[in-house]
């Protein structure tokens, strides 16, 4: 096999295909453009829609209490909740939205209180609705509060140590790195992002080279030159995997300086910093990378071998399209929570990766299965390029009736 | 004896097996669970040699199985069965080194890099055919004078027109001297013009460098104007394989005259001028007729004077007997001939 002849194939092959648009939009254009949208487009709303939630205050009304001022006023006078008149439709108002929760004192809760009796707090809420739920876990919130005064004050009047009713505190506390906190959320779409951007990036080529070239004519006049068919394959492989890889590595190099840029400038709140607050370091884009080498050579092969058998650039689209939701597929169960590494997934080519990549950018490196997830891809990548080579060789694939 | 042919072809065969489909929205659902194939012989068994400096015309109908057997001389198809030696070697076994001794044209795609000027295309094939600078340098110089191509060699192939990037793809063909030429259609689509120029060069390198030709065509002129031997072909069959004036003698006698007239009226006298002569004008439509003649026994000139002096005509157009209609005359047995007489 002569070196110099695959090289200059592909010389040829990658001066076409720069001058080629669809190539250039798909190779550069995309990914360029692609994270700085979603991270800061997504960001900002993400941001603000987290901000309104919780900048809501709950308008709630209280049933009864006619007797109590105390309890009533010490609700009004919570910042967390709004009290609004009471009107008698309220669990309507509830089903409405119009109000997001009621709270029924009975009228003697002062009194009960003072006299030490059990008293009965009645709270209306619409189950499922997220905000009704917040409502009333506030409401909930006040009297355990008031509760927990209550208690301590009758201890105390009784010259009884607080510690009698609240032997220990718990306190959770979170050990996970700040990047794995955000990473376990935003890192698991990034690497997803790059795979599927690297097939995008050698889609257009890889149709271009085999199918488009016959639906040109100039198949024939390639197979009169004499470069052995296994060369020529290889140099339009290597087109299509620069391509691939020139995606993957813009996607990568776009999605870290995204990030950094949307920090910086979405800081500017407290609430969305802290959701960003999770950088990409030097040694994880590196990892996704290497990770995505072998994803690349196997999404080139297997494109050129597909669209080898097809006629013209329409036909090539129309089997690559289904074969899209192929990979799609795997890169998407990588984001469902709860999917766990184990030996055998790592031999599920592209979900291993992705699943793979989402803990490197989380901060954590499973060396193991790191090495088994590169091996396995590098031999379905092997064998993808195989196949391409050997169909090139077929006639009945090249000059097909 | 003499020396051995450089090109030899025994019992070539090419057959493909096709799937053939049904007809009509039953057949369809058909096609799809039940395939049925059929074997068509693109090439059935043809043998034919041809000597060094030759150039030979290929011609036949559409669908022939002329490309095809290009196609296996180029060494891109591999025969199914039969034997071809071409400059000594086998085309599909020792296809690298095979190829670099041949060049190859095929008349509706081209060979050099579309977008890119076509010097750099040049470029390339000199890299890939391994071509010193000094003879590339000879090689673009003669070009440059007998195919006049240094004007454009600065210009992105996509702009030129067919017979400029013709021009050019016969010299990329051309670039690494090779002993034989395979040419699919090299003037289709051209101008008269630009078929005069390509048959001229055809003919310099053919006396400068003795280079072989096989040319296939659907032009008889391309024929007539640039091979000795002619081969015909259809439906993968060579039907006659000889020298060129003998097919003229007995079928390319014919030619035909297609005239429109302004109007209808003259058509009577007309038929009556053309009678005296012993032919008959065919009425294509309403003022369009069509005139056979064998020129050997009618001078074309006299002809048309005949018809001109006859009626106002609006248009005139001479053309050769279309190739299809030599084949039907061939299988009529209106002219006996002896099918591969050099073989």
């Amino acid at each position: 096999m002569s070196k110099s002849n695959i090289l200059t194939v592909y010389r040829k092959e990658l001066t076409d295909s720069l001058r080629d648009r669809r190539t250039l939009i798909s190779m550069v254009v995309v990914p360029l453009l692609i994270f700085p949208v979603m991270s800061i487009g997504i960001g900002t709303f993400v941001g603000k829609m987290v901000l309104k939630a919780q900048a809501e205050v709950p308008t709630i009304m209280i049933i009864n209490g006619e007797n109590s001022p105390r309890i009533v006023a010490d609700l009004k006078s919570d910042k967390e909740i709004q009290v609004v008149p009471t009107e008698p439709d309220y669990k309507q108002q509830i089903i409405d939205k119009k109000i997001r929760a009621a709270v029924d004192v009975p009228s003697d809760f002062d009194a009960s209180l003072d006299h030490e009796n059990n008293v009965g707090v009645s709270i209306y809420d619409y189950d499922g609705d997220l905000k009704s739920g917040i409502a009333a876990e506030k409401i909930e919130k006040h009297f355990d509060a008031l509760q927990i005064a209550t208690v301590k004050k009758r201890l105390v009047s009784r010259n009884l140590p607080p510690a009698l009713v609240e032997p220990f505190s718990v306190k959770r506390q979170n050990v996970a790195p700040p990047e794995k906190v955000t990473g376990a959320a935003i890192g698991g779409f990034l690497p997803y992002f790059i795979i599927i951007l690297c097939l995008v990036g050698a889609q257009y080529p890889a149709i271009d080279l085999t199918a488009g070239e016959k639906e040109r004519g100039t198949i024939e006049t390639i197979l009169t030159s004499p470069v052995p068919r296994t060369e020529i394959v290889l140099g339009k492989f290597l087109m299509v995997l620069t391509a691939a890889l020139c995606t993957g590595v813009l996607a990568i190099i776009s999605m870290s300086t995204s990030f950094h840029i949307a920090k910086v400038v979405l800081s500017s709140s407290p609430e969305v910093g802290k959701a960003l607050n999770f950088t990409i370091g030097l040694k994880a884009v590196a990892a996704v990378f290497i990770m995505v080498v072998p994803i690349a050579v196997l999404f080139s092969a297997g494109l050129l071998a597909i669209a080898l058998m097809a006629k013209s650039y329409k036909e090539a689209q129309s089997y690559i399209a289904p074969l899209t939701i192929l990979v799609v597929l795997p890169a998407v169960a990588g984001l469902l929570p709860g999917v766990e590494f184990n030996a055998r997934m790592a031999l599920v080519p592209i979900l291993s990766t992705s699943l793979v990549c989402k803990e490197i950018v989380a901060g954590t490196y499973h060396w193991n299965y790191i090495a088994i997830i590169f091996g396995s891809t590098c031999v379905y990548a092997a064998a993808a390029l195989f196949v391409a080579v050997s169909l090139f060789k077929r006639e009945d694939v090249l000059f097909r009736t | 004896m003499s020396a051995p042919p450089l090109i030899s072809v025994h019992d070539l065969c090419k057959h493909f097996r096709a799937f053939k489909r049904r007809e009509g929205l039953w057949g369809g659902i058909q096609n799809l669970f039940v395939r049925e194939y059929q074997t068509v012989r693109a090439v059935d068994d043809i043998t034919f040699e041809i000597e060094p400096g030759e150039m030979v015309g290929y011609i036949g109908p559409n669908g022939a199985g002329k490309s095809t057997t290009i196609k296996m001389l180029t060494g891109i198809l591999v025969p199914s069965t039969g034997k071809i030696i071409s400059n000594g070697f086998v085309p599909w076994r020792q296809r690298t080194d095979y190829v670099k001794t041949i060049g190859v044209v095929f008349g509706q795609r081209t060979q050099l890099w579309w977008d890119i000027a076509v010097v750099e295309s040049f470029k390339l094939l000199r890299r890939i055919y391994g071509v010193s600078q000094r003879d590339f340098d000879e090689r673009m110089e003669l070009f440059h004078q007998v195919l006049g191509i240094s004007d454009y060699l600065n210009t992105p192939v996509r702009k030129l027109s067919l017979g400029e990037r013709m021009r050019c793809d016969l010299a990329a063909a051309l670039l690494h001297n090779p002993p034989i030429l395979f040419l699919d259609e090299p003037t289709i689509g051209l101008d008269v013009v630009a078929k005069d120029h390509i048959r001229k060069f055809l003919r310099a390198i053919n006396e400068r460098y003795r280079t072989t030709v096989l040319l296939t065509t659907h032009d008889l002129d391309d024929i007539e104007e640039l091979c000795r031997r002619i081969m015909i072909i259809d439906h993968g069959k060579l039907l006659y394989d000889g020298p060129l004036p003998e097919l003229k003698q007995k079928l390319l006698r014919t030619k035909q005259i297609k005239f429109a007239l302004r109007d209808s009226e003259a058509a009577g006298a007309l038929q009556r001028a053309l009678s005296s002569e012993g032919l008959n004008a065919e009425a294509v439509d309403e003022v369009t007729y069509r005139v056979r003649f064998d020129r050997t026994r009618v001078s074309t000139s006299e002809l048309i004077r005949k018809i001109l002096a006859a009626g106002d005509i609006r248009d005139l157009l001479i053309e050769d007997e279309p190739i299809e209609e030599i084949i039907k005359r061939i299988y009529a047995g209106e002219s006996v001939m002896e099918v591969s007489t050099r073989a």
